[in-house]
């Protein structure tokens, strides 16, 4: 296996960081009761602060080449993402008009939440793919 | 499918991948995956390869 590239590297750190997220999201879905809404702080503290990280690696990271290899890569995942994104509004708009599933505002928030994750997801995935495809 | 003699190239220079990605301004990796015909470079980084080496496009890259 080659070593990794300086975007691959950020990437793997996306996917770890959302991976934190998430199972931290879930854990804390498992085990808070009704009414307790703590972990909501907690979850956006640690989105603010992945967000912040991110932020400012790339800042510091100007004199890193990023070719056009790079730019195809993360064009593949854009597209992934929207796709995934597309989809999910669609299945929301669906669920809205159709079954009137959409219980209250704060769950319709929680279901653009989660597929933005997700979408988020297939894109660091993807491009990893790509990645070690070599695109 | 675009087949290319960078290795070869490169290989009678003494040169390696890091500095050929230097020259042309790409990544190591990119060099690594035009040389494996895993990713097909553009025009302008075909033409910049060339260059280092001092030849014309179609003795680095055929295609098949």
């Amino acid at each position: 296996m080659q070593r990794l590239s300086f975007q691959e590297k950020m990437l793997w750190a996306q996917l770890l960081g959302m991976a934190v997220v998430v199972v931290f999201y879930a854990h804390s879905l498992q085990h808070a009761g009704p009414g307790h809404h703590y972990f909501h702080a907690l979850l956006l503290v640690l989105l603010f602060v992945f967000a912040s990280v991110r932020t400012l690696v790339r800042w510091r990271s100007g004199n890193v080449v990023e070719d056009e290899r790079d730019r195809s890569i993360a064009s593949i995942g854009a597209r992934w993402s929207n796709v995934i994104l597309w989809v999910g509004l669609v299945l929301i708009l669906v669920l809205y008009w159709d079954h009137g599933s959409m219980r209250s505002a704060s769950f319709l928030i929680g279901i653009i939440f989660h597929l933005l994750v997700l979408a988020g997801l297939v894109r660091i995935v993807r491009e990893l793919v790509a990645y070690r495809m070599a695109a | 499918m675009i087949r290319n003699r960078i290795r070869e190239l490169r290989g009678a220079r003494s040169m390696t991948q890091q500095e050929l990605a230097d020259l042309i301004s790409v990544t190591r990796q990119t060099v690594n995956a035009i040389e494996g015909d895993k990713y097909s470079p553009s025009l302008e980084v075909a033409f910049r390869i060339a260059g280092v080496f001092g030849v014309p496009l179609e003795q680095v890259f055929r295609y098949e």
